[in-house]
């Protein structure tokens, strides 16, 4: 896994249980939003700002909008690779 | 301004017009310069100048000659040459008052102060009619794109200081810069009161607290900001608090918790408000230490020089002692009513300020004001200053940004939780969503600056 990977598992999981401390498991196929983990649109707005200022880049601002803690692991995988 | 100085140099020309650490000013002696600066401008044909000097007794002698001599002077603010020869572009001067060795490249003939204030004897006022018109150009701050000439006249300048006391043993800190309306305002003010104004350089809190206690200041006015960067500085440095008798505030809106900490901290002193701005001028002031303005400011019927009322939540003022239009604009009519971009709730018996409408947040769709929020954040131990300001989101749009500066020693992870506790109850919208700790926010004139970043 990259380097921006790990950073983008390790802030993903830490905004998740500061905002969502409810949340039992959060699996790369565990929906961010609704039944999953239930990321409003101001949550996932505030973690976009937060993949933004730990990474310099920001999944949400692609055309796929990630669905899942994987998308997010893959956008960032992807950066690299283009890197 | 020449006519105040003159009549407090009449009765007392050894009085103190302007002290700083280095020098004093008598009134005596700043009428003399202003004259002999007169008598240059009338011999040279001299109807424009721009001052690009910031020692507080060139630039009054430079403004008071110019009000004697019917010119227009125009005060830049301090900036490198490039923005300086801009200015000189922009407004079409082609003198240039000022001391700095780095300005002579700029298509305007420079003058020292000395060339003016030596070579001229005084002319006796009175052998000299009072001109007419007598302009005054002042610049706006620029922050929302390039600055703009606002057109005054020294005799509607004048007006609002009939109201003002004699208090000749008052020592008023200048904590503006000259260039900027509200300094202005207290050089007319503090010579209209036969009083001294005391002007230490730079004009930061630091040395505004160094002055207020070396040069036994007793009246300072200035903003919000740089009154709370002032308390910062009081609570780091531990020295003795000034015994101050009158703290006024003016230029943004007032957060709630800043009047309880001024009255707290300077007990013996009187809290003022005032509520003024380049375009209309002043409105007066507000002296029952409450926040906002009193609600029968919307009362005051169509004789009064400045009137106010409310339209979609936005102040609206008519002043007949305000500008007489924009440079290079056609004159704008002083029975016509203005929005002031000021977003304004009435709770009970006064108008509360809510911000800047150039400072909504949109959020999803959803207008957010800055300063409620900031006036909860400052209110949470631990932090010294907030600044709340819009995001730009792929999201919703924005969403609110919070940049805080923390008291010295204390646990950021505490401060940070704090805080988000303190604005759970706020609607989701307002919440902070990025919380960010810095060393100082982002000021101009004094002032923090809200604006999306985006915008900035």
């Amino acid at each position: 896994m990259a380097t921006s990977q790990l950073k983008a598992e390790q802030a993903v999981r830490s905004f998740v249980a500061r905002v969502k401390p409810e949340t039992r498991e959060l699996a790369l196929d565990t929906p961010l939003y609704a039944d999953g983990v239930g990321l409003d649109s101001l949550e996932t707005a505030e973690l976009s700002a937060v993949l933004e200022d730990e990474l310099g880049t920001d999944p949400f601002t692609s055309d796929a909008m990630p669905q899942t803690l994987g998308d997010i692991l893959t956008f960032y995988g992807t950066v690299a690779a283009e890197a | 301004m020449i006519e105040l100085l003159r009549r407090v140099a009449a009765e007392d020309p050894a009085r103190a017009a302007i002290i700083t650490h280095d020098d004093t000013v008598t009134y005596g002696s700043l009428v003399e310069s202003a004259e002999r600066v007169a008598t240059a401008l009338r011999r040279d044909g001299i109807a424009r100048f721009a001052v690009a000097d910031h020692e507080a007794a060139t630039v009054v002698a430079s403004l008071a000659g110019a009000a004697a001599a019917g010119a227009e002077a125009c005060q830049y603010p301090p900036a490198e040459p490039e923005e300086i020869g801009e200015l000189v572009t922009r407004f079409n001067h082609d003198r240039l008052v000022t001391t700095r060795d780095d300005l002579g490249e700029l298509g305007a003939q420079v003058v020292r102060p000395d060339d003016w204030t030596n070579a001229a004897p005084p002319t006796a006022p009175a052998e000299q009619p009072t001109p007419t018109p007598r302009p005054h150009l002042v610049l706006t701050t620029g922050t929302t794109g390039a600055p703009r000439g606002v057109r005054h006249d020294w005799d509607r300048l004048l007006r609002s200081t009939a109201r003002i006391k004699p208090g000749p043993g008052e020592r008023w800190l200048l904590a503006y810069g000259l260039h900027q309306f509200a300094g202005l305002q207290i050089l007319l003010h503090v010579f209209a009161a036969g009083a001294t104004l005391v002007a230490p350089a730079p004009r930061r809190p630091l040395e505004g607290l160094l002055a207020m206690r070396e040069l036994g200041v007793t009246h300072a006015s200035a903003t919000p900001t740089y009154w709370r960067f002032l308390l910062a500085e009081l609570r780091s440095d531990g020295g003795p608090v000034p015994q101050l008798q009158q703290v006024t505030l003016g230029g943004e809106a007032i957060p709630g918790p800043l009047l309880g900490q001024l009255e707290s901290t300077f007990p013996e002193a009187g809290i003022a408000q005032v509520y003024a701005a380049s375009e209309f001028g002043s409105s007066g002031s507000m002296r029952d230490g409450r926040a906002g303005l009193a609600i029968e400011v919307l009362e005051r019927g169509a004789d009064a020089d400045v009137a106010m009322k409310i339209v979609d939540g936005e102040l609206w003022i008519r002043s007949r002692t305000g500008m007489l239009g924009y440079y290079g604009e056609p004159p704008v009519d002083a029975d016509g009513w203005r929005a002031t971009g000021d977003m304004v709730e009435i709770d009970g018996d006064r108008i509360l300020f809510r911000g800047r409408s150039s400072e909504i947040i949109n959020v999803g769709g959803v207008k957010v004001h800055p300063l409620p929020i900031e006036e909860r954040v400052s209110a949470v131990a631990g932090v010294d200053m907030a600044r709340v300001y819009g995001r730009p989101n792929p999201m919703t749009g924005a969403i609110v940004a919070l940049e805080v500066v923390a008291a010295p020693g204390v646990d950021r992870d505490a401060v940070d939780a704090a805080i988000r506790a303190a604005c759970a109850d706020l609607p989701a919208a307002a919440r902070p969503r990025n919380i960010r700790f810095v060393d100082s926010v982002t000021t101009a004139g004094s002032k923090i600056v809200r604006r999306t970043t985006g915008e900035q």
